[in-house]
């Protein structure tokens, strides 16, 4: 009967935990929120700062919608019509050019629509970064399904205590039935031995227990050493991804030109930092704090809107470190391969502090070789021996990186 | 015919040293302790439980270091220049000109530091070639031992006030109406030319006087007198066909070497239908790298050269109808008159030339020529070489004028008198006599040592310059890495002294340029598009008009009577090596460390004897013999080197220095004190030598030729190009098995599958390279370019005496001797005396035959088979490949290998003070090249067919969408190689160059029998001699 109710349990644990795994946090965004992220954040803010073009806070009160809808597709036709309140706006904040949008009615109702809300709901804050919200949430919900599983952990093992004492109870009154004595209760010294005999198999398969968890914990510490996942360190600027990748939509390849070109994906250096930052001069979450250090960097003289000559080079601490041992290409990967950033180097989209998601050990790259398909057609490096390979590996093969080659030790290691 | 090769003369005087070791598959000392123990470290012995215990101790650890990933930093450029991409190597032309070397270059930089240097195809001089002093010459960029800031009085100091100071005082020289004398080294840089007009136009009393330690003054004043012109000619090797040289090593040294090996290199070529070869004479009395590949080699003693000149001469004129001087007879008569016939036979296809300083052995030179034809074709008195233009009789005026304190200011300007000089003490004692003493060394060398003032002059490749090499091809010299030091372009402290206002030499260069250079061309209109196409070419090649007929004007009979007599006695002969030249680079540890590409010999000089006169004066080799040249006298060791003349001493020089750096002071001694001036002009040789010998007898030589036994098999094929031409596969038989069912080829005979096994089959690529032993000229370019892409540690003297150096690519060098099979029985020899004889040269003139040895990228490669961790593998493109992080280093590999090309990391060979060379300082590992993993201690490496170049190359076309050309990829040895003996290639791609010459006749493997079927293969040496072809031995 026991094994039946130990089957329960497990089978209660397993549904238990798949639970926890498939918890999900849709969350439903608004479609002004979203349009508003995608086309005003690089200049707005819906709040009294301005970034590059004013803050947003109650602008629906103060324009009316028509002339909005107006504004936002064209704001520069809205000023060669000689509009009185569009040529104000554009004089009032340095003859700064809005961008063009190609909304329709609706979306920029909707656009409005979001901004009227947030105006409401946060008088003074500025937005806080949605990508804190998912860091903080899912965090959450990390701790809680390892609470639910540990409280699972308890539970059962309460029930386990409970059901071998029942079992005991149940086997003396069977034995006092059956006239077996109950047996002397020994103590000390010579009850632990009487125990020891009496729970042989207990003893021997703690003892492999333990001896085998323990070999498993220590060979995956040992397997552990130099890897680095999720190594996410403090930088000295706190750089958001999630702010310029997601919201900002800004390319990867943007700043890291080099993916296309060279085996370095290359840190932007502080005048690329520039080519927006020039403008942009306050964040939505750290204010000018942040960018004032690019400031600082390149020796730019916010006051003065002059470069100053006195520079200083940012100490990035470096995320992803192969050791020197292996040579990895960038550009073979993005320009020959065509693989995405992401596959790699995870959701840095969603991340507000870059971390390293891959593991980077040589099993992980080899697996990927051993998995992925060469695309041959439409190069003529590849297609030139495309028949050759098809001749051996059969012509509906998957021809992988490791048939080409690609798991060779001098592929990466010279 | 069958011939014997032997490694050197330990091997051939079967030396009990060399017996008791040759049966060692690895020439070397063990244990370890030797080198330990020279530190004192080992004087605690450590047992094995010790061992054990530490073991545990630092497992423990290291993992528990491990567990916390050190930070590391990642800086990126403030504002990133537009043109640098992170990881992709920028080239920038620009030009090598260090007053002893011309070479037009390319510059490899990433990230803005500057990490190999590679010949500039563009240039019609150089063509694309370079030399192992070039490709050194990034390593001097990189040397500690620079200054880094200027000095006064021994004292730092900043520019300005060293500016203030040395204004004044030379101000105050020329009022006092002495004499201010720039002294340089040959000078052809237009802008530097004009900076000293200018700075003589600013001080009337200064003069300018070039001075080099190995003059041509003999051949400009030759000139003058043959043609009343003080010029040189220029020399077109590649159109000769008969090359005839009198001591004049032009594949290494002489007038303009790296433009002469790539012109010697085409005539030496049988490819692509070509079926002729130049016929090259040497005469010299010691052993050259153009003696060693000359078809044919007289030796003849030094004071006999004149007399051989005039003989030929004679028989020369004979054949063509000039006038006869009077000359005594020589031994070589006989040989003179069949060369004088082939020389006339090749009327206007030949050249004679001549390393003598004496004007008029140059005259007789020029005669020559002239009753050949020779000018106009082979020779251009037109087309006039700038490369030395040096000025003995003024240099020797100028230090009579320093003695009597005529001078008031010397300015030395990449020159170094105090070292070069015959008696440094007495040059020592004339420059005290001069007020004001100022060097423009870019170190506090010999000279700058005794000068009140150094003024650091940048590296060249900190520089702006320019090079007018010959008439009409200039060629510029750009900086590729901001200044280092503080540190001042000795042009522009020129410009700064002459009051110049505008001290910017890149706008005085340009200025030159727009003055002189630009209206030379009639393409551009506009001077900034000129300048930037020169630019970028680093060339600019002037058209101008080839003037009239030469005639010679000179006397020849009144200059054959001044010739030099044939003297009695020891005889002593002065040479530059391959790596060292004339000393200027003296700290650079890439160049001691080369072996000598004749005597194979690192880190030192030596006096070089024929082994039977060694004999006769009972010296061995390592005795220390002390050589008395009037009053100079220098000691230094006895190297046995066959192939030298009887009674005559060779010693190189460049060595010796003492004030250079810590790589390079006190290696060898200097042997500038034998060079006397005589007769107004700087002697390369002496007669009348005294000779003693001391009581040291044991002096070592860190020599490498003896360590990798080839155990007696034969390697290197040659034939003659008359049984060449009668079979294309003379001298090179297919190597059989003998079998049950017959003589096979290993191929046939193969233990593995080959069709069959995966990975044999080459799909996609089948590297390979093409070694062409006939354009080989052994001159060593490769290892130094090999050295520097591939981050190829020094290990130092010590460590090579131990067979331990660590070069990728060597350079055997092989003596062939006359006793054959067949003439054995003649002389009545037993097999085993046959044998014994064979070690032994017949005659004491042994040809001698070069064979560059690298890995062989074996495709059945026995290392493979035998590591046990799998750390060698083999690629499917067919590279033998070496992955240094799985290597546990057992060696087993380098047992197995049949080329013994492996070297063994013994030990960590950077950030060690014991090997203080370049990886050892932080400056000196800005060489290194990112992309090649420096190797620590326990590991084994070899020659990696430049894999990085490969991967680099492949995926430059995998990026554009197309296969790699040919001839896109290249090794750095392919590359740097001066003569194209070396080709890089797929054989997977039919039209390529390797599968082309592949297909040659001539092409073998080396140690075909063995099977290991390498991806490496050589083509025969042809010679072009009329002796009775040779043919090879096989056992």
């Amino acid at each position: 009967m026991l094994r039946y109710v130990y089957r329960i349990l497990t089978i209660n644990v397993l549904a238990l935990s798949l639970i926890v795994i498939f918890q999900t946090s849709a969350k439903a965004q608004p479609n002004g929120e979203a349009l508003f992220k995608a086309n005003c954040t690089a200049c707005h803010v819906v709040g009294d700062d301005v970034v590059v073009g004013p803050g947003l806070k109650n602008v629906h009160i103060k324009y009316k919608e028509d002339w909005l809808i107006k504004w936002i597709r064209n704001s520069q036709a809205l000023i060669k019509s000689g509009d009185p309140q569009a040529v104000k706006v554009y004089e009032q904040f340095n003859k700064v050019a809005m961008t063009s949008f190609n909304l329709s009615d609706d979306e920029i109702k909707s656009l409005i629509g979001y901004i009227k809300t947030t105006s409401e709901a946060a008088p003074a804050a500025p937005t806080p970064a949605s990508g804190t919200e998912v860091a903080a949430g899912s965090g959450a919900e990390d701790g809680n399904s390892s609470l639910t599983l540990m409280l699972v952990t308890l539970t059962l093992i309460v029930l386990f205590v409970i059901l071998n004492r029942v079992q005991k109870g149940l086997q003396r009154v069977a034995d006092n039935r059956n006239g077996i004595p109950e047996p002397v209760k020994l103590t000390g010294k010579a009850g632990l031995k009487a125990w020891i005999r009496g729970n042989k198999k207990l003893i021997a398969f703690l003892f492999i227990a333990v001896s085998v968890l323990g070999s498993v914990a220590g060979w995956n510490a040992l397997a552990g050493i130099g890897i680095n996942q999720n190594y996410a360190p403090d930088q000295p600027i706190k750089f958001s991804h999630q702010l310029h990748v997601t919201q900002n939509k800004i390319d990867c390849r943007y700043c890291h030109s080099g993916a296309e070109k060279s085996k370095n994906a290359g840190i932007p250096s502080p005048n690329l930092c520039m080519n927006c930052h020039k403008y942009v001069k306050k964040g939505p979450k750290y204010g000018t704090e942040e960018i004032s250090k690019i400031y600082e960097a390149i020796g730019w003289d916010v006051d003065a809107q002059q470069y100053t000559g006195k520079t200083k080079p940012i100490k990035w601490i470096r995320v992803h470190n192969l050791p020197e041992l292996a040579y990895f290409n960038h550009s073979q990967h993005v320009k020959v391969g065509g693989v995405e950033c992401e596959t790699c180097h995870g959701p840095v989209g969603e991340m507000e502090v870059i971390k390293q998601f891959s593991p980077l050990t040589m099993g992980w790259c080899i697996q990927c070789h051993r998995d992925t398909p060469v695309k041959m057609e439409g190069n003529g490096y590849y297609s030139a021996v495309h028949e050759k390979y098809k001749e051996k590996y059969g012509p509906d093969a998957k021809l992988t990186v490791e048939k080409l080659g690609g798991t060779e030790c001098a592929r990466c290691h010279y | 015919m069958e011939k014997r090769y032997w490694k050197g003369v330990d091997e051939l005087n079967n030396d009990p040293e060399f017996v008791r070791l040759r049966n060692n598959e690895f020439f070397e000392h063990l244990p370890l302790n030797e080198t330990l123990q020279k530190k004192a470290e080992s004087d605690s012995s450590t047992s094995r439980r010790d061992f054990l215990k530490f073991l545990g101790f630092s497992v423990a650890a290291a993992s528990l270091a491990a567990c916390d990933a050190p930070v590391k930093k990642a800086i990126p450029y403030v504002v990133k220049p537009e043109e640098i991409t992170l990881g992709v190597p920028n080239y920038y032309a620009s030009t090598f000109a260090d007053g002893s070397d011309y070479c037009s270059v390319l510059i490899k930089t990433r990230e803005g530091r500057p990490i190999k240097i590679e010949g500039n195809e563009m240039s019609s001089v150089t063509k694309g070639a370079t030399n192992a002093r070039v490709q050194a010459s990034v390593l001097s960029l990189y040397d500690t031992a620079r200054l880094q800031q200027p000095m006064a009085k021994k004292k730092r100091t900043e520019w300005n006030t060293i500016d203030a100071e040395i204004t004044a005082k030379l101000a105050e020289q020329a009022a006092a109406g002495k004499k201010i004398a720039v002294v340089t080294s040959s000078m052809y840089s237009p802008s530097g030319k004009r900076a000293l007009s200018d700075f003589i136009a600013k001080y009337p009393t200064a003069s300018h006087v070039v001075y080099d330690a190995v003059s041509y003054y003999g051949m400009l004043k030759g000139n003058e007198l043959s043609f009343g012109k003080s010029v040189i000619p220029s020399y077109s090797i590649d159109k000769a066909e008969v090359i005839v040289s009198f001591n004049a090593d032009f594949l290494q040294n002489w007038l303009s070497p790296i433009e002469f090996a790539r012109q010697y290199g085409e005539t030496r070529k049988l490819r692509k239908g070509k079926r002729t070869l130049s016929k090259h004479h040497q005469f010299e009395s010691m052993l050259s790298l153009s003696g060693a590949n000359a078809d044919q080699r007289h030796k003849i003693k030094p004071s006999q050269q004149s007399a051989v000149i005039a003989s030929l001469y004679n028989k020369v004129a004979a054949l063509t109808g000039g006038t006869s001087v009077n000359a005594t007879s020589t031994p070589l008569d006989k040989s003179l008159d069949s060369i004088a016939k082939e020389l006339v036979a090749a009327k206007g296809k030949s050249v004679v030339m001549s390393g003598s300083n004496d004007p008029n052995e140059q005259v007789m030179v020029n005669a020559i020529n002239f009753l050949l034809g020779n000018y106009g074709s082979t020779i251009n008195l037109d087309r006039t070489c700038n490369l030395k233009n040096s000025n003995d009789a003024g240099y020797a005026q100028l230090l009579s004028d320093m003695d009597g304190g005529g001078v008031g200011a010397v300015i030395f300007w990449n020159t170094n008198p105090a070292y070069t000089a015959s008696n440094p003490k007495a040059f020592a004692a004339t420059l005290a006599k001069v007020p004001v003493k100022i060097s423009l060394s870019d170190r506090e060398d010999e000279t700058a040592q005794i000068c009140d003032y150094v003024c650091p002059d940048h590296h060249y490749l900190e520089s702006w310059g320019d090079a007018e090499a010959y008439k009409g091809s200039f060629s510029l010299m750009q900086p590729t890495i901001r200044p280092l030091f503080n540190t001042r372009q000795a042009g522009e402290s020129l410009l700064k002294w002459s009051g110049n206002t505008n001290t910017d030499y890149y706008t005085y260069i340009r200025s030159t340029w727009n003055t002189s250079v630009f209206p030379m061309q009639n393409g551009m209109s506009s001077f900034d598009a000129f300048w930037n196409q020169a630019l970028r070419d680093g060339i600019f090649e002037a058209s101008f008009v080839i003037g009239g007929a030469t005639s010679f004007s000179g006397n020849v009979a009144a200059a054959a009577t001044l010739l030099a007599k044939p003297a009695s006695g020891i005889e002593i002969a002065v040479y530059e090596k391959a790596g060292l030249g004339n000393g200027a680079g003296g700290n650079n540890p890439w160049l001691h460390e080369l072996p000598d590409p004749i005597t194979k010999v690192c880190w030192d000089n030596y006096f070089a004897v024929l082994p039977a006169y060694a004999e006769k004066m009972g010296w061995r080799q390592g005795t220390v013999i002390e050589v008395k040249v009037g009053n100079s006298s220098v000691k230094g060791p006895v190297l046995l080197q066959p192939a030298m003349a009887d009674e005559t001493i060779a010693v190189a020089l460049g060595y010796g220095r003492t004030n250079c750096g810590k790589a390079g002071n006190n290696v060898g001694f200097n042997a500038y004190p034998l060079v006397s001036m005589t007769g107004g002009v700087l002697n390369y040789y002496a007669t009348g030598v005294a000779v003693n010998k001391t009581v040291e007898d044991d002096y070592t030589f860190a020599l490498t030729q003896t360590h990798h036994t080839m155990m007696g098999r034969d390697i290197v094929k040659e034939t003659s190009l008359a049984a060449w031409l009668k079979d294309p596969k003379a001298g090179n038989p297919p190597e059989l098995i003998a079998s049950p069912e017959g003589p096979m080829s290993p191929e046939e005979l193969d233990l593995w599958k080959t069709k069959d096994e995966p990975g044999f089959d080459r799909i996609n690529h089948a590297w390979g390279l093409g070694i062409d032993l006939n354009s080989c000229i052994g001159c060593g370019a490769c290892v130094i370019a090999c050295n520097a892409e591939n981050n190829v540690p020094v290990v130092g003297k010590d460590e090579i005496g131990r067979a331990r150096e660590m070069h990728w690519i060597r350079i055997d060098r092989y003596y062939t001797s006359d006793t054959t099979k067949e003439n054995a029985e003649e002389k009545g020899l037993g097999k085993l005396d046959m044998y014994g004889e064979m070690e032994k040269p017949a005659s004491d003139n042994p040809q001698i035959m070069f064979q560059p040895v690298m890995c062989q990228h074996c495709n059945h490669a026995p290392c493979e088979t035998v590591c046990p961790v799998a750390a060698t593998t083999h690629s499917s493109d067919g590279l033998n490949m070496m992955a240094y992080n799985r290597c546990v280093g057992t060696r087993y590999c380098a047992n197995n290998c049949p080329y013994k090309v492996r070297r063994y990391n013994w030990f960590k060979y950077s950030d060690n003070d014991q090997f203080p060379y370049n990886m050892n300082d932080s400056l000196g590992k800005m060489v290194l090249n990112p992309d090649v993993t420096v190797r620590s201690r326990g590991v084994m490496e070899k020659c990696s067919m430049c894999i990085q170049r490969i991967q680099y190359g492949r995926l430059d076309a995998k990026k554009e969408g197309r296969r790699p050309k040919d001839g896109e990829i290249k090794t750095a040895c392919a590359q740097g190689c001066p003569t194209n003996a070396i080709v890089f290639g797929d054989f997977n791609d039919p039209n390529s160059q390797i599968s082309e010459l592949f297909k040659d006749e001539r092409s073998y493997h080396l140690l075909a029998s063995v099977g290991a079927r390498p991806s490496v293969f050589y083509q025969t040496k042809v010679w072009n001699r009329t002796e009775e072809p040779v043919k090879n031995h096989h056992s």
